[in-house]
């Protein structure tokens, strides 16, 4: 009970900040899940969300009016990375009927592209099941019908990137199957999860998973239950989502602990908006929870952020597709489509009610906080317009991403975006050139600083370019995030894990033991130093076995500097970066290599520097290229040459020139990897 | 004289009638001399129909073996043919190649009087000096009787040691070739051997002395730098020899390594036994520097002479002037188009059958588009010492295009890899082209756009490619065509 009070205290803000790894992750090397290329996914991804049911499904007879509030459990699944939330859903769906059992792909609620390719979640989804169940363990077999009960489940996203989708989503439930891997007991995530629910109030039901691996060890996990959040070892259910093993208890569990949804329904309209996205043809879909009240197809409603007023013109249910139900009860999640044209009239956490009714508004979500910011340029200068189409068309499904035009003299016209984490950047970026076909240069991700200058006046500084490189004014103090981060290893890797951290310029907060052989720790870590690859180098330390979360803490006064990166005297504005005083020249001469390395020869010397204002800390050089004769046209066919010739055109035309000098695109893509 | 005689770079511009006598001495001049009787200010940008090509590029594709660096379109005809008279492979060749010829649509001048009689020929190859002279003499014939052949015309062969002797040789004179090429390639046995050149050092002194026996007065000795195993010893020696020999004329071909041939499968490019990029740059120089001391001009990238020796053919290519191509593999540039003949004797045999049915025309009249002129002008031009002529390059193009050509080339200008010259060819310093960009009329004052000899010449690849960049951001004009054989 000790660490729940201590460490409720230390994560009361509950907005989680990202864990941030690089793109080839693989999360979990005990159950050697490598995410890549786990499935082949061939399908189209336009509207990567809706799956209409009715081809598949006779027409809908479902009448919601039959499952009032008492008949009805909302409910998320949580827990770690890979812990296997998606699988048990998976499970619970064909059980209840609402998949067929072996078809469909597993983890059939990872619908986007890139959640298939990687094997993990990163959007919540929401599906309604049915399912009979005689209160109190009443047998149904007596011929007495047992009453049916409505059913949503979310599933949610391990990743601490997005914890921002977990929040949102208990928003909606009164209770969580909260999942344990039966071998790796409680990690970093089940901790965060666990007092995300725990701080809302809602009915945790502990289910330890995986009970089939060989290495499977329920007690020792029940007693990490029991010994970090106090969870009574009798009240843990224990299931195998592979083989189906325990699976029975699952839903009677849910029915029987978590209570029915609070609302009124005899009170005007309120519901909470969880979620939107754009499809295709039906334009906005908003994903509500009826807090108060009754929705009916064709009401008028408005937004209170807003103002707007729109007419509720298609309503019903996700199970698991959207199914029409033509009205939403008390206390049950579904779908709106209102015409709205663009998710940007869709503010998640927004309340939704009646036109003409007045309600006070639902307290709504504190909004995403981004922490790692990167400017995002088309690859081809010319393409700026269709960027800007794919960007406001995904944006219309993630919201979470913040958005504004800025430009580079090296890049030309672009954007610089805001992120949770890295992970959810790199799926941004995935999600950009899978679902929308663009392709872009990224900027090293930077973090955003506060300087203040000797005339007293301070800068936020979320690209590094902006902050001027000699100054009017002196720089006098400047300020960085941090994050609180927990760490959770084996006891044996106590020692390297110390020294990495404090490398990083992390201070220890707490160290204690969840039982004899694991440890739990607790620092405060500058943000940026855990940006790049702070999560791949504890893990390759750990053999694997650490896990990690953060979330996001004050701003702390520190020693940065900017780095500029000179090409021939020009200075490069996109490859600037904010660096700590002591990492600099270690980081000024490992850009300088890089470069060195994916720069091509020039007609004439390039002379690749780092500078921190007018100061030259690192320099490399490019001889001039001697040769590139043009051979003989034999014969007069001198369309050969001219071939060669535009391609090298062509070539040059994709690079992008700082000063005369042509920068080839992997040049910045290289830096990316420089911490 | 000789105003009237020059010819304007590019066929917008109507030729005038030549006088029919040209001493090679003019011909130099008037690529040296500017023009100032430019008075086409109405010259129209849009392409009228070019003038009828008075140049013809024969190909004669056999080899005794194939060459470990060449992927041209050749028959092998093995080791041992140096006597090919009885070869059917050749006659049934020369056979199909007199009737493209003769099935080659003309667009002459109703007007006989105009007609444009051949002024260039060159044979290439291939060995062209593998083909019997009878069946080179039918060539000629063919070509005489359909086009006309003027009696001062350049006619080129290119010949390889080992292949002819002085008899085979003063036949060919006979039938008025009146230039040789000499594939002499390198002095040195085991070069000669590493590049699987049928002839060995012997040959090469042989056929020197027979070229020069025959009185031949213009020839030329091709080199080729940047072999494997090439040390800058032996190369210096081969630039020597060849100087010593006197031809009017050298031709150094750096060595490019093509897929699909066998060096392509052994070697890449600076890497060893190749020579660094470095080092093939430094042979580069040495042929420059040793040529030019020895009374070389250095008129085109890959091409040296002894004043009034330039090749009249080659100068054709260079100045964007329509050619005949007869033959496997060639290519023709006539009213504007780029044809290429099929590179496989069977596929050429039928595209000469359709020609003759008149399936095919090689010759259609095309509007080749704006911006492709200007593309193949600046290439072409550029590999010349002479540059491009900014004053027909504006009256053709426009001002425009010459202002963002000097600006893009302005930083190399100042390294000293491009060179802007004035009318009377004195090399304009930077401050004052930089004084002059600035006003109006800067175009006016440069006349002639250059790349250095040898350094701007060595890169020529990166700078004709940087001229297409600015030519390409030209977004109004039409993109490249080109047609192909099938
Ligand atoms: N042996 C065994 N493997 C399981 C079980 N449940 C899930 N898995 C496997 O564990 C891996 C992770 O499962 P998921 O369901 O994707 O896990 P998740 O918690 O949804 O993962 P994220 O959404 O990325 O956080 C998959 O390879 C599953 O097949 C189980 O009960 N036993
Ligand atoms: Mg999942």
């Amino acid at each position: 009970m000790g660490y729940l009070s201590k460490a409720s205290k230390t994560l009361r803000q509950s907005n989680y900040l990202s864990l941030l790894c690089n793109s080839n992750f693989n999360f979990n090397p005990l159950t050697n899940r490598i995410t890549h290329e786990r499935f082949s996914v061939t399908r189209a991804l336009l509207c990567s969300q809706t799956r209409q049911n009715s081809t598949t499904r006779e027409k809908s007879t479902i009448d919601l009016s039959q499952y009032p509030k008492e008949l009805v459990r909302n409910f998320s699944i949580i827990a770690h990375v890979d812990h296997g939330k998606s699988t048990l859903a998976d499970r619970l769906l064909e059980l209840t009927g609402t998949i067929k059992k072996g078809h469909g792909q597993p983890q059939y609620l990872d619908k986007l592209q890139v959640e298939r390719e990687r094997g993990i979640t990163v959007k919540a989804q929401t599906a309604t099941m049915f399912y009979k169940h005689g209160v109190n363990g009443d047998d149904c077999s007596d011929g007495k019908e047992s009453p049916k009960f409505l059913l949503n489940l979310i599933d949610t996203p391990g990743h601490v990137d997005f914890s921002y989708e977990v929040s949102r989503s208990l928003a909606a439930c009164q209770g969580v199957l909260l999942v344990v891997d039966a071998a790796q007991g409680v990690q970093a995530q089940t901790v965060a999860n666990f007092y995300l629910a725990f701080e809302s109030n809602l009915t945790i039901v502990p289910v330890i998973n995986k009970i089939d691996q060989p290495t499977a060890d329920p007690d020792r996990v029940k007693a990490q239950l029991k010994s970090m959040f106090d969870l009574d070892p009798s009240d843990v259910l224990l299931t195998s989502a592979k083989t189906g093993e325990g699976l029975q208890q699952i839903l009677p569990a849910v029915i029987e602990r978590i209570p029915a949804p609070p609302g009124r329904s005899d009170s005007p309209l309120r519901m909470l908006l969880l979620d939107s996205y754009y499809d295709e043809y039906k334009g906005v879909i908003c994903h509500v929870a009826v807090v108060d009240g009754v929705l009916r197809k064709g009401d008028k409603i408005s937004s209170a952020a807003t103002g707007q007023s729109y007419e509720a013109s298609d309503i019903g249910i996700m199970h698991p597709e959207l199914t029409p139900t033509g009205i939403l009860l008390t206390g049950q999640v579904g779908y709106v489509v209102s015409g709205m044209r663009s998710t940007k009239e869709a503010r998640v956490g927004d309340t939704i009610y009646h036109t003409r009714s007045t309600v006070e508004p639902l307290p709504g979500f504190k909004p995403a906080k981004h922490m790692v910011f990167s400017g995002l340029y088309p690859a081809d200068g010319s393409d700026f317009e269709a960027l800007n189409h794919a960007i406001e068309r995904l944006t219309c499904n993630d919201a979470s991403v913040s958005i504004a035009k800025e430009t580079s003299t090296a890049l030309g016209l672009g954007f610089r975006c805001g992120f949770l984490g890295l992970l959810h950047m790199d799926v941004f970026h995935q999600r950009l050139e899978q679902e929308y076909g663009a392709h872009v240069i990224s900027t090293v991700p930077t973090v955003p600083y506060i300087f203040e200058f000797h005339d007293g006046s301070k800068l936020e500084v979320q690209n590094p370019a902006s902050l001027p490189s000699n100054p009017k004014h002196k720089v006098t103090a400047c300020w960085e995030p941090t994050v609180l981060a927990t760490i959770i290893i084996p006891s044996e890797y106590v020692g390297p894990v110390i020294t990495l951290v404090s490398e990083r310029r992390g201070q220890q907060l707490e160290y204690s033991f969840i039982d004899s052989q694991r440890v739990f720790m607790k620092y405060r870590l500058p943000l940026r130093e855990i940006v790049v690859d702070f999560y791949n180098e504890l893990k390759s330390i750990t053999s694997g076995y650490a896990s990690f979360d953060y979330e996001d803490s004050d701003y702390q006064q520190a020693d940065m500097v900017k780095l500029d990166i000179l090409l021939n005297g020009q200075p490069v504005d996109a490859m600037a970066t904010i660096v700590h005083s002591a990492k600099a020249y270690r980081v000024g001469r490992e850009l300088t290599e890089k470069l060195k390395g994916v720069l091509d020869r020039q007609m004439f010397e390039v002379n690749i520097q780092a500078a921190i204002g007018s100061k030259i800390i690192a320099r490399e050089t490019i001889s001039a290229m001697r040769k590139n004769v043009l051979a003989k046209c034999y014969g007069g066919d001198i369309t050969r040459k001219r071939k060669l010739l535009e391609k090298q055109k062509e070539g040059k035309k994709r690079m992008k020139r700082v000063g005369s000098v042509d920068i080839p695109q992997e040049a910045f893509h290289e830096l990316l990897k420089v911490s | 004289m000789l105003k009237s005689t020059f010819t304007p770079i590019f066929w917008v511009l109507t030729p005038k009638p030549k006088p029919p006598k040209l001493p090679p001495q003019a011909i130099t001049n008037t690529f040296f001399t500017s023009s100032t009787t430019h008075v086409r200010h109405n010259a129209p940008l849009n392409p009228t129909t070019p003038p009828p090509p008075s140049s013809a590029y024969i190909h004669l594709p056999f080899c005794r073996k194939r060459c470990h660096y060449c992927d041209f379109p050749i028959v092998a005809l093995g080791s041992a043919s140096t006597q090919t008279n009885d070869d059917p492979r050749v006659s049934n060749y020369i056979h199909w190649l007199c009737r493209e010829i003769s099935a080659t649509n003309v667009d002459q001048p109703a007007d006989a009087s105009t007609i444009t009689p051949l002024k260039t020929v060159y044979f290439g190859g291939g060995t062209p000096s593998l083909v019997p002279p009878r069946m080179v003499a039918s060539v000629l014939d063919t070509l005489r009787l359909k086009f006309g052949l003027r009696e001062d015309a350049e006619i080129s062969m290119e010949m390889d040691p080992g292949t002819f002797d002085a008899e085979k040789m003063r036949e060919m004179v006979v039938l008025g070739v009146n230039r040789v090429s000499l594939g002499v390639q390198a002095f040195q046995e085991e070069l000669l051997r590493a590049c699987g050149r049928a002839h060995g050092l012997k040959e090469v002194h042989e056929a020197i002395d027979v070229v020069k026996l025959c009185g031949v007065e213009n020839w030329s000795i091709d080199l080729i730098s940047s072999l494997p195993h090439q040390t800058s010893e032996m190369w210096e020696e081969s630039l020597r020899l060849a100087i010593e020999s006197q031809p009017t004329h050298v031709s150094v071909y750096d060595l490019q390594i093509e897929q699909g041939t066998k060096f392509g499968r052994l070697y890449s490019p600076g890497e060893f036994p190749m020579p660094s990029e470095t080092q093939s740059a430094e042979f580069y120089k040495m042929a420059s520097r040793m040529l030019s001391d020895a009374n070389y001009n250095h008129y085109e990238i890959s091409s040296y002479c002894k004043s009034g020796y330039e090749c009249k053919h080659n100068f054709i290519y260079w100045k964007n002037k329509p050619f005949y191509g007869f033959g496997l593999g060639s290519t023709s540039f006539v009213g504007g188009l780029r044809f290429s003949r099929p590179r496989k004797v069977n596929d050429y045999i039928n595209f000469v059958q359709n020609l003759e049915n008149g399936l095919v025309n090689s010759s259609v009249k095309g509007h080749i588009s704006g911006k492709d002129t200007i593309m193949d002008v600046v290439m072409l031009s550029l590999r010349t010492a002479q540059g491009i002529d900014l004053k027909s390059f504006q009256e053709s193009f426009g001002s425009s295009v010459v202002l963002s050509l000097l600006e893009a080339y302005k930083p190399y200008v100042e390294s000293g890899l491009v060179v802007c010259l004035d009318e009377h060819r004195r090399t304009i310093r930077i401050d004052d082209l930089n004084s002059s960009l600035s006003k109006t009329n800067a175009e006016g004052r440069v006349a002639y756009i250059r790349l250095s000899d040898p350094e701007g010449f060595l890169l020529s690849n990166e700078l004709i490619a940087l001229a297409f960049g600015v030519i390409d951001s030209w977004k109004d004009m039409p993109p490249y065509k080109e047609a192909e054989a099938t």
